[in-house]
């Protein structure tokens, strides 16, 4: 019966999970916390963002640290969400709900993020381009979405972490473990949406 | 006879594989304490649609009848469970009979599950005991394991936990909530324990463990209440305690 196994699957999903905390749900709260800088407004913003952008070795820096992974764990989540098929209509457990939304949010943050990073990464990031950007209602709505999704992606996608490596096994420590979590996507999302009504003038 | 209380039943049929489904609504006399079982019984007795045309006799499968086999698994109201132990009483009326969706459909309520006992060749779901010679007892199981094993050994690979997986589908190659769970349950046992390797072995390929996708339906569709997704959980940590040592030591 043993027929030849593909050897770097389960390295491929383990690899994935990982991504998701290491480097990249800490990167993203990183990032909310450091951009709560534009709440003091346009000149301390701009002058964060100038110091980063002169840090040595920067470049390399967010190709490992951020480009590679984000875009590992974009890919390969993609084909993840392929090869699943909700049926939440017919089962309408919380669980399953979260199931789906977190393959909606997925696919929402790459094109937030492949949008934001051509915007603001290659094109003039400055509080005054930002601020231009969510002037326009639907160019806010699609940031606050793509703010409030990605923290979600985050925060329910460490709720899976923990059973993926094995940390939360029966339903109680999950359990727990889900308020742990709810209250992460909470401080977060509040987090992150102080850092965009700083653009909202 | 005028006061008959009448069933009202509407089954998904479908002749064979490559025919196209249809509806058909059927009426069957009421009788006390019916199930779902005998109420087909009827039909096949009296194969008769709710039109009063004569038509063909609604083929499905039983064989225990009291909800050990698995064999009767259907979708009855939007639900897999059992034919068996689905109440008329306790159903709401037109009861709807449709097959299961994840398994190659062979005629009317009647499907394939050969995919799940693949599955549990795949994770190598026994105990090997021949020898050239009598190996004698094996060792002892604690009391406490036996307990709790033995709620895993109910597993009846009736196909609830496959029917409500989203990360089961044409697809995708995941065995499954229930060939995960056997492995737990083969690997508990202290015989079985001495080839716990091959089995976590083949947990790791694709489709295996790595493809569960959290949605924890298999858990609450489970008819005889089977700790799947804690079982996933456990045999997480078991197969990235085996995959990392079997790494290091290469």
């Amino acid at each position: 019966m043993s027929t030849r196994q593909s050897p770097y699957h389960f390295l491929i999903r383990r690899v994935h999970s990982l991504l998701g905390l290491l480097p990249i749900g800490v990167f993203l709260a990183f990032h909310m916390v450091l951009n709560l800088s534009a709440r003091a407004g346009a000149e301390t913003y701009n002058k964060v963002i100038e110091t980063m952008r002169n840090f040595p070795g920067i470049f390399v820096i967010e190709l490992i640290v951020i480009f590679i992974p984000i875009a590992f764990h974009a890919i390969y989540g993609s084909w993840v969400v392929y090869t699943g098929q909700s049926n939440v209509l017919r089962y309408r457990y919380a669980r399953n709900w979260f199931y789906i939304i977190q393959r909606i949010s997925g696919i929402y943050t790459v094109i937030f993020v492949v949008t934001h990073v051509y915007l603001l990464r290659f094109g003039e990031a400055t509080f005054a381009a930002l601020q231009h950007f969510v002037s326009n209602p639907a160019g806010l709505i699609f940031y606050a979405l793509g703010v409030v999704l990605a923290i979600f992606h985050f925060a329910n996608g460490l709720w899976a972490f923990a059973i993926t490596w094995g940390l939360t096994i029966g339903p109680r420590s999950q359990q727990i473990w889900s308020y742990v979590c709810g209250g992460i996507f909470i401080v977060l999302s509040v987090v992150g949406l102080s850092d965009l009504t700083a653009f909202l003038k | 006879m005028a006061d008959q209380k009448m069933i009202r039943l509407k089954i998904r049929r479908q002749d064979g594989p490559d025919k196209a489904a249809r509806w058909e609504e059927f009426e069957v006399p009421y009788r006390a304490k019916m199930n779902i079982i005998s109420c087909l019984m009827d039909i096949q007795k009296n194969p008769v649609n709710a039109q009063g045309e004569r038509t063909s006799p609604v083929v499905w499968e039983c064989n225990c009848l009291e909800e050990v086999c698995g064999a009767c698994t259907m979708n009855i109201n939007g639900q897999s469970r059992q034919a068996c132990s689905a109440l008329v009483d306790q159903l709401e009326q037109p009861i709807v009979l449709e097959p299961l969706t994840k398994f190659p459909l062979v005629r009317d309520l009647m499907v394939d599950r050969q995919i799940m006992f693949d599955n549990l060749k795949k994770v190598r779901a026994w105990i090997p005991i021949d020898g050239t010679y009598n190996l004698g007892p094996g060792p002892r199981m604690a009391e406490v394991k036996r307990q709790w094993a033995y709620e895993l050994s109910k597993c009846m690979t009736c196909g609830c936990c496959m029917e409500a997986c989203p990360q089961v589908n044409s697809r995708s190659k995941f065995i499954g909530p229930a060939a995960i769970s056997q492995v737990r349950l083969f690997n508990t046992h202290p015989t079985g324990e001495m080839n716990k390797h091959e089995r976590l072995e083949a947990l790791l390929d694709d489709g295996g463990i790595t493809d569960c996708g959290n949605a924890q339906n298999c858990v609450r569709a489970c008819p005889k209440g089977i700790p799947l997704t804690t079982g996933i959980a456990d045999l997480n940590r078991e197969t990235n305690k085996y995959a990392l040592d079997r790494w290091l030591r290469k």
